[in-house]
């Protein structure tokens, strides 16, 4: 991993609109008519998943200026590709299929070394034992306004390594269904479980200490220094 | 049968997907109701899943939408006598043609186009292709769908002049009623991965 991720805490500004909601079929009206030639229709389509692609490369890249360029390879190419698209998944697993492979294709190229067939068999056998027993403390959206809750946030997903990581982003951050995460990433949706268990154990293993004062003493992710290893 | 704490925590994730049958699902709700670790562990679980929900979390760096809009201008309104026009509906065409083309016409030099996201036009025959005038479409000279007076022009001239493909004398000439195929992603990282492997 180079540099970690950083937080970025910018909300939206006014200027900007927030994402409308629209339903599927108002998509699949979207994507028609792009088909057909209104070809300027194409950045309203694209908009509410601007932050799930963006966000999706950064899960499997770690790096802010990598996983942005990566998203507008991936849009970039939803267009070049879209008079191909058949609805054969939805318009959002799609994205984040090209996402994900633009993705791992850019990390095969910055870390040769460290791809190839090691990569697939990281994951560990056997079932999780989780280690933090206190009872829990609800940590309350609010908490999300300090930056340090931010930082920790970030940093205790970003110490998962990736198999765990690409999938509770697909899952849990994106709300993506358990077989639309298995159809993204190219894995069966029994991977998606084990997975999806261990990274949700393991994230609340590392949160666990809550706002009890010891978030900087517990949440320190040097290397080496993985609560659960 | 009464569940051990570590039946629950392997089960705990499906508890929370609502992806575990009737039966067990009352199992672990029963020693969720009793156990204060497992239910802790539960709470603390599903409390991190919202944190991790939250928009705060995340968020597009300043200036996204602007730098990827700069990045999508260029294929959306297309450089001037750009052939992107319809490079999306040929690129599904050539799957159509390309077969048929390879074998039948692979005397036609191929053309240049400027768009690097034209690339799928590369199969397309450089010409002479026919155009005629009932219709903003191109054809191979001895298309049974070409009409009206017509006559021959390289593809590329074709091309900056906005004419499409003739999709219809394609599938007659493939003699297949097959449609073009979608587009998988997954595909093309497979070919790339190959590629790397071969050096
Ligand atoms: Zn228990
Ligand atoms: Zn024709």
């Amino acid at each position: 991993m180079k540099r970690p991720m950083l937080v970025n805490v910018r909300r939206r500004s006014s200027d900007e609109t927030p994402p409308a909601i629209r339903t599927e079929q108002d998509e699949q009206a979207l994507v028609e008519r792009i088909q057909a030639g209104e070809k300027e229709l194409f950045y309203a389509l694209i908009q509410p998943h601007e932050r799930r692609v963006y966000v999706a490369a950064l899960a499997i890249l770690q790096n802010e200026a990598d996983a942005e360029e990566v998203a507008q390879d991936t849009f970039l190419k939803a267009l070049t590709h879209l008079g191909q698209f058949r609805w054969q998944a939805k318009f959002s697993t799609w994205l984040i299929q090209i996402a994900v492979n633009e993705a791992r294709m850019r990390k095969r190229k910055n870390h040769p070394e460290v791809m190839g067939p090691l990569e697939e068999h990281t994951e560990e056998e056997g079932y999780y034992t989780p280690r933090e027993f206190a009872d829990w403390r609800e940590i309350p959206s609010e908490a999300l306004e300090r930056k340090e809750i931010r930082n920790a946030l970030v940093q205790a997903l970003s110490s998962l390594a990736q198999v765990y990581r690409e999938v509770f982003v697909l899952r849990d951050v994106h709300e993506f269904s358990i077989a639309e995460t298995a159809a993204a990433l190219g894995i069966s949706v029994g991977a998606v479980k084990t997975r999806l268990l261990r990274a949700r154990l393991m994230l609340r293993d590392l949160l666990a200490p809550g706002l009890d004062g010891t978030w900087t003493s517990r949440l320190s992710f040097q290397k080496g220094n993985k609560p659960w290893t | 049968m009464d569940l051990s704490c570590e039946d629950v925590w392997r089960e705990i994730s499906n508890y929370i997907d609502n992806d575990l049958d009737p039966h067990q699902r009352a199992a672990l709700g029963a020693h969720l109701g009793q156990c204060r670790n497992c239910a802790a562990l539960l709470e603390g679980t599903r409390n991190v899943i919202r944190l991790y929900q939250d928009e705060r979390l995340l968020a597009l760096p300043a200036g996204f939408t602007k730098r990827l809009h700069r990045k999508l201008r260029a294929e959306i309104q297309g450089p001037p006598g750009s052939a992107f026009g319809w490079a999306v509906s040929l690129a599904a065409a050539c799957v159509l043609g390309a077969v048929f083309l390879f074998a039948n016409l692979h005397q036609f030099a191929q053309p240049e186009l400027k768009s690097a996201h034209s690339q799928p036009a590369a199969r397309w025959p450089a010409g002479p292709v026919a155009v005629s005038d009932d219709g903003k479409i191109f054809h191979v000279a001895n298309c049974p769908f070409l009409h009206g007076k017509w006559k021959l022009v390289a593809t590329r001239e074709a091309i900056q002049k906005g004419y499409s493909p003739c999709v219809r004398c394609m599938r007659e000439y493939l003699k297949v009623g097959r449609g073009p195929e979608a587009w998988e992603p997954g595909v093309e990282f497979a070919e790339e991965v190959e590629s790397d492997g071969a050096q």
